[in-house]
């Protein structure tokens, strides 16, 4: 890229070609307001802000969207353009209804701060007062129109980060209106509740209902950490006041990974009840709190006990995938270095066993990072998504398919008995017979080495039409990814996923190296666990014959209290839980665990990278880390 | 030096600026040596007369708003719109979108609490006006103090500006909508 030379206030600057006459502004200190604008965004010169003179334009012109350019003569700041931007607010204020004393954003708001800037103490046209809707049936968003001013940001950013294109404009001139979709109410539309409208929202317009009228952002301290929730390990800032969370943004909404689904933007802001913050001891049927010296105390002197009695394996470990690498190791070292049983298991360990063992059957070494980095989807020009509904597990993943569709024109081809988010979008939707994937994915695979797939199509309930149209789209692909989940992982069978592997090699034309597939691990540290717990010889070994049992659980809200029947007949359950749930009613022993927010340490992400997440608020006094408990109970063990 | 006489009228509002400007603490002292409070909520002197300043908090919703601020305009030299309900109609302002019989219709007939509830009419009470409007929709204003309240230490420095024969403008650090 060549540099240019422009002029901006009499003074020489330089830029490069291809930047907007805003951008070298902006690189050269030179504050130009904006409203419309936001770094990363397609500008489209809206709010008018950032008129600037230049010469021998005819009148002033959007910065935005000129393309600067060598010899420029620009004027930024002259008296006419600064009257013109406090009429341009006035106007805004007179449009709708911008009353800032009861509005959500009043003092994180960048109309109300041009205002000030402006010295904006009135407005003089009469006000218009429009009738206008809120729209709240939104599970995490709010819509107000009244706060609105147009400038399409929420729209830009749906349509071009989380390529949803749920919002647009509706109406025209006066009744100029954000809608989603065919103008419904937000909470009905095709949102994907994404909240990247509400971060972009320069004023009230977009809220969110976690969080406000909490405060002012001076109240706020910012901390940076990565989401612990489904494995994907993104970037998050965190606003925290008064040791709660208030708001969760993206540091960089508008780069590749920068997206946030709802769960990580807004689950984690809730407070929920029944949070255990003692340790409980049972006594008699009853839980009675207790200091954490006692708790741990009985915990070590019962293991050691039934241990002593009924040899090593009389114990068993199961933790949760949801804790950092930190806690898993801990656990690790107190089940099969301290205690020596070999009945360790993780909470999704059927999951992993199915694909450690998919994966054995095709590449002996049966390692995970056979598998690539959800960043490869946004370069994928067909997706093929197979027992796997991404928007509702992992959304950010499930956007970066809708990124593929909409940016590279990408194939969806679902491969699925249940319908799932993507079925609207797909080329081609393979519905197999409840049971039947496996000879679905051979079907496929056969379609694509053009061998005969007829049995196997018939087999799995596919016609063969629809089978060539597959295999065309997939052969005529330069860049095909396959995202597999739950709907594959839950049939349990390793078969399955070599099947998987087996067509990622065929369409890959390679069956080395990674192959251009990704497993949908169930929960935010699946593949952290799984190394760490998983690869030293896990096993869900009869639990029958069990004495004694140590469940680290924490604020796990995936496993069903189902995962108990296993430890019918344990004389001694020792569990380590964030809320009291029936799986706690069985406990003898329950040891406080903090909630995601308030865990720190190491997480692996589904495609093997180390995300380092710290706690954005703490946990509640006399709650520790779990791999503290955790190695307390070593140590008072050893010392026994 | 003469005292500068000073009227002050709360309209549609909570009498919060009023307060915001009592809360000036000591420096009240001083300024009562330059300035004398005439009509004023403070002083409770019902008749306007001549002034050289005109404070008003609140916002226009009422024939009664309407006929107060044309009278205050009438009898100062300078007008200034004290607090957001003035400057921009404010919380007062919130019904304004909605149709004036309806608003009166909740409030005196539609409360839960109310049973056999009658919409008051004028001459008993003023009546509304369609909708609540700031200040300079009505007369001229000379100059705006915004906030919900200001803070004290604001309205003092507009008053300090007065004082010293300037119309004040309120720098930007010092302005607050809210």
């Amino acid at each position: 890229m060549s540099k240019i030379t422009l002029t901006i206030n009499d003074k020489q600057v330089t830029g490069q070609e291809g930047d907007t006459v805003l951008d070298v502004c902006r690189n050269n200190g030179i504050e130009v307001p904006t409203l419309c604008h936001f770094k990363g965004l397609t500008d489209i010169g809206a709010c008018r802000l950032c008129l600037v003179e230049i010469e021998k334009e005819r009148r002033p012109v959007p910065s935005c969207t000129y393309p600067a350019r060598d010899g420029l003569v620009i004027r930024t700041h002259t008296e006419k353009l600064e009257t013109n931007r406090r009429q341009i607010l006035e106007l805004m204020f007179a449009e709708r209804n911008h009353l800032c004393p009861y509005c959500v954003a009043s003092g994180d708001c960048e109309l109300q701060s041009l205002a000030y800037k402006y010295q904006m103490d009135n407005v003089r046209y009469d006000l218009s007062w429009p009738a206008l809707e809120v729209d709240s049936l939104h599970q995490h968003l709010v819509i107000d129109h009244n706060r609105c001013i147009l400038c399409g940001r929420c729209i830009r950013a749906c349509d071009e980060i989380a390529c949803a294109h749920t919002l647009d404009f509706g109406n025209r001139g006066w009744k100029d209106m954000v809608c989603a979709d065919l103008n419904q109410s937000l909470g009905q539309s095709s949102c994907i509740s994404c909240g990247a409208c509400f971060q972009v929202c320069p004023t009230g317009a977009i809220s969110a209902k976690s969080g406000t009228y909490r405060g002012k952002p001076e109240e706020f301290t910012g901390v940076d950490s990565a989401c612990t929730i489904c494995g994907i390990g993104c970037s998050i800032n965190a606003l925290v006041k008064d040791n709660k969370v208030v708001r969760i943004d993206s540091p960089d909404l508008a780069s590749s990974r920068g997206l946030l689904c709802y769960k990580g933007r807004f689950e984690q802001i809730y407070d929920k009840k029944n949070r255990i913050t003692k340790p409980l001891m049972k006594k008699d049927g009853k839980f009675e709190a207790c200091t954490l010296d006692h708790a741990l105390d009985a915990v070590a002197a019962k293991f050691g006990e039934i241990r002593a009695k009924h040899g090593n394996d009389s114990v068993a470990g199961l933790t949760t995938s949801q804790i950092s690498n930190e806690s898993l190791k801990a656990f690790k070292g107190l089940m099969i270095e301290t205690i020596g049983t070999t009945l360790v298991d993780t909470l999704d360990g059927d999951s992993f066993r199915v694909i450690h063992q998919g994966i054995t059957k095709f590449r002996n070494d049966g390692k995970l990072d056979i598998e690539i980095s959800p960043e490869e989807i946004f370069k994928a020009d067909c997706v093929l998504v197979a027992g796997a509904d991404p928007l509702t597990t992992h959304p950010v993943i499930g956007a970066a398919v809708l990124n593929a569709y909409k940016k590279n024109k990408a194939n969806i081809i679902v491969l699925d008995a249940q319908k799932n988010s993507f079925a609207s979008r797909s080329a081609v939707w393979l519905k197999p017979k409840q049971g039947k994937e496996e000879a679905a994915i051979k079907a496929l695979t056969d379609s694509l080495k053009k061998v005969d797939a007829g049995k196997s199509g018939k087999d799995a309930g596919l016609d063969a039409e629809t089978l060539v149209d597959a295999a065309k789209i997939i052969a005529g692909s330069k860049n095909c990814v396959i995202i597999y989940g739950e709907g594959i992982i839950k049939l349990q069978n390793p078969d399955v996923i070599a099947a998987l592997l087996n067509l990622a090699a065929v369409v890959g034309k390679s069956d080395k190296g990674s192959l251009k597939i990704i497993s949908l691990k169930p929960q935010g540290n699946s593949r952290g666990a799984w190394e760490t717990v998983g690869l030293c010889g896990m096993q869900r070994a009869d639990m029958s014959k069990v004495k004694a049992a140590y469940i680290v659980f924490a604020d796990d809200g995936m496993a069903d209290p189902k995962v108990l029947d296993a430890f019918k007949k344990t004389e001694f359950l020792a569990i380590q839980a964030s809320y009291l749930s029936p799986i706690t009613e069985r406990a003898d022993v329950v040891l406080p665990s903090p909630i995601a927010i308030e865990r720190e340490g190491t997480y692996t992400t589904l495609d093997g990278k180390s995300v380092s997440v710290s706690r954005l608020v703490n946990p509640p006094d006399g709650t520790k880390q779990d791999h503290e408990t955790i190695r307390e109970i070593s140590q008072r063990f050893k010392a026994r | 030096m003469a005292k500068v006489k000073v009227a002050t009228v709360w309209l549609e509002s909570c009498a919060g600026c009023h307060m915001s400007l009592l809360d000036i603490d000591e420096a009240i002292v001083d300024l009562a040596n330059h300035v004398e409070f005439t009509r004023s909520p403070i002083t409770d002197i019902k008749e306007f007369t001549q002034v050289d300043v005109g404070i008003v908090e609140g916002s226009v919703g009422s024939t009664e708003a309407e006929e107060t601020l044309k009278e205050l305009r009438a009898h100062c030299k300078i007008l200034m719109a004290l607090g957001e309900c003035a400057c921009f109609g404010g919380v007062c302002a919130m019904r304004s979108t909605f149709d004036k019989e309806d608003v009166l219709k909740r409030a005196y007939i539609e409360t839960e609490s109310t049973v056999g509830g009658k919409i008051p009419k004028p001459p008993g009470v003023p009546e509304l006006l369609d909708k609540v409007k700031p200040l300079n929709e009505i007369v001229k204003v000379d100059c705006y103090v915004p906030g919900c309240p200001p803070d004290a230490k604001t309205i003092l420095y507009a008053l300090t500006e007065l004082l010293a024969g300037r119309i004040p403008v309120i720098p930007s650090d010092m302005m607050r909508f809210d």
